[in-house]
């Protein structure tokens, strides 16, 4: 088992260092076997808290810890954080012309691998030729250029792709049911389902019960004014889907 | 009356033209099928301006290629001598379908290339030229003329150590002829390198599109001009240019002029051009996957290349090329 920790987390966007800080100390623990999922108002938080425990360097850490197995990731540049085993899910995935998605999808993998032990070409053809089948892709999608043109749905559906081919410890998965039809919210589901087991959690980002009804969560928590303000079983999801947030405490309130 | 300068915005042509032209006495190689003819001690071409002045200058191996009518035979490969520039005349003969390569790994202090491309009406080419010359500098002119529905595929692999310019010009000249120019270019350290990539539509219903793509480390300095020229009379013409220059480092310079002259009215023509940086969203993305920064810069680099590069297919070629890019960039960390 490992375990991710999360312990009074603050944050503050660099570019903006005299804004308030967006999270206010988050506390949150995921350990591997588990789904948490993570709700909230738009706009409290939600993808900073994913983008930080990630890395972007776009957010400043300044009060509280984030650390997988009693390791520090403070220090950790992304890529580091990556190869430890954590994957990000974007809301907003990057496009990159000239790169195709199978050349990226192996150099992630090799990353991870001794350079005398990269993975055997003909071996990854085929474990990308299976998982996309799975997961009800395109043979062309292979060859295409990162995200290039992708639809929203496509472009969720690859992150999946990647999840799926780099099996890490765990995966914050941002938003990946917007944009998806009926369809491929079940084909996205059903990719992640076959991760879980003792050596994978996810912390996963929605607005909406129907993803919970495919990925059922052990835990839920929602997020308001950058803090975790509620923390239930996958009931609570329900419960919030009739009730929406208003009724929930939060701090100074949804701006 | 002397001939006129060409024009080379932002390029300081008459500077590289003061220096002394190498001597080019061993022409280039040629490997062909034998039913190409080479000659060679033939005439140089009349100059029509103060570039090509120079080019035909001092003493200038004169090749002269013709790939006769209907040929289909394997690809022509001109290789550029170890230490010599020189000029090559390519006649290509009507309804002739062939495979241009042209090499030039030369060395030197100031050579002189100058290339001319006659393809005659029907003929298709697929010309691909590698720029590896490691002299001082380098004036280059490539000159295609095509007649009635002749093809031209070109791709320009522009990846010299030299200072200087290229210039490129493709003339659509018969009715129909189609050309596509595209130009990938890697300047690194203190290279000043300028390319004038022109494209002018003279035949009715004739299409030409130009892409270029520049990437430029170090204190580099590339300039790409793309000149788009659509003549009165070329009626259902298109015209079209794209020219975009990735900046590496803080000190590299970069321009994207694109230049469009229109005389026609029934015509399509367009530009985009752009300067940048590396995308951090971009970098991110690929790091958050694991890859490191190396790696990532890498891809995202070859990526942008690939838009000027995509027609190579020879698999060494490319590698080189590739190699060459990641020399480059580690070079440019050091
Ligand atoms: N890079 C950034 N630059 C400026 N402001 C930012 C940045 N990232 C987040 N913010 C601000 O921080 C707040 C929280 O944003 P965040 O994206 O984390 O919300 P969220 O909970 O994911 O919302 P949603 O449900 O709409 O995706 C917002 O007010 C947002 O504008
Ligand atoms: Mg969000």
């Amino acid at each position: 088992m490992t375990t991710l920790e999360i312990t009074d987390l603050h944050v503050k966007v660099k570019a903006e260092p005299t804004h308030p800080e967006i999270l206010r100390g988050v506390n949150l623990v995921v350990h591997t076997g588990e789904i948490h999922a993570l709700m909230g108002p738009n706009g409290n938080g939600k993808s900073t808290l994913a983008e930080t425990i990630m890395g972007n360097p776009a957010y400043e850490v300044t009060q509280g810890d984030i650390r997988i197995d009693g390791q520090s990731l403070l220090d950790m540049p992304v890529d580091a954080r990556a190869r430890l085993g954590l994957f990000l899910g974007m809301q907003y995935p990057a496009e990159i012309a000239g790169v195709t998605n199978a050349e990226f999808i192996r150099a992630a993998i090799n990353a991870r691998r001794a350079d005398d032990d990269q993975v055997p070409i003909m071996q990854f053809l085929k474990e990308l030729d299976a998982t996309m089948a799975t997961l009800e892709m395109p043979e062309d999608m292979a060859d295409r250029y990162l995200n290039q043109g992708f639809s929203g749905g496509e472009k969720k559906r690859n992150e999946i792709l990647q999840l799926m081919m780099i099996k890490p410890h765990f995966a914050l998965l941002d938003e990946i049911d917007s944009g998806l039809d009926i369809d491929a919210l079940r084909i996205v589901s059903k990719g992640v389902n076959s991760l879980r087991g003792p050596e994978f959690g996810s912390l996963i980002i929605t607005h909406y019960q129907r993803l919970l009804d495919y990925i059922v969560p052990d835990f839920v928590h929602v997020m308001k004014d950058g803090e975790i303000i509620e923390t239930g079983g996958a009931d609570l999801a329900k419960e919030l889907e009739k009730t929406g947030y208003e009724h929930l405490k939060g701090g100074v309130g949804n701006a | 009356m002397p001939n006129p300068m060409p024009n080379t915005p932002k390029i300081a042509l008459r500077r590289y033209l003061a220096n002394a032209k190498d001597v080019a006495r061993t022409p280039v190689t040629v490997t062909a099928d034998p039913a190409v003819t080479v000659s060679t001690n033939v005439a140089a071409p009349q100059p029509t301006d103060a570039l090509e002045d120079w080019l035909v200058g001092g003493d200038s191996a004169v090749t002269t290629v013709t790939i006769p009518a209907h040929y289909t035979g394997q690809a022509v490969v001109l290789t550029g001598a170890a230490y010599a520039g020189g000029i090559v005349h390519v006649i290509v003969e009507a309804g002739a379908t062939v495979a241009l390569e042209e090499r030039w790994r030369t060395s030197g202090e100031h050579l002189g290339i100058w290339v001319v491309l006659d393809v005659a009406a029907d003929a298709t080419v697929n010309w691909l030229t590698y720029d590896a010359m490691t002299s001082t500098t380098a004036l280059v002119k490539r000159t295609a003329n095509l007649a009635a529905h002749a093809t031209l595929n070109w791709t320009t692999a522009g990846f010299t150590q030299a200072s200087g310019a290229t210039l490129i010009a493709a003339n659509l000249i018969g009715t129909g002829a189609k050309a596509t120019v595209n130009v990938g270019v890697l300047a690194a350290g203190k290279q000043h390198v300028g390319y004038v990539t022109a494209m002018t539509n003279d035949g009715r219903q004739t299409v030409g599109h130009i892409n270029q793509r520049g990437v430029i480390t170090g204190h580099a300095h590339l300039i790409f001009n793309g000149i788009g020229h659509i003549i009165h009379g070329a009626r259902g013409s298109d015209n079209q240019q794209e020219n975009r220059v990735l900046m590496l480092s803080p000190h590299a310079r970069g321009d994207a002029n694109p230049i469009l002259l229109i005389d026609e009215n029934d015509v399509t023509a367009g530009h985009a051009a752009s300067v940048t940086r590396v995308d951090e969203r971009q970098l991110y993305y690929l790091m958050s996957r694991g890859l490191r920064e190396d790696t990532a810069k890498r891809l995202v680099i070859r990526g942008f290349l690939e838009a000027g590069l995509a027609e190579i297919t020879d698999p060494a070629l490319k590698a080189e090329l590739f190699q060459t890019i990641d020399e480059t960039l580690v070079n440019a960390d050091a």
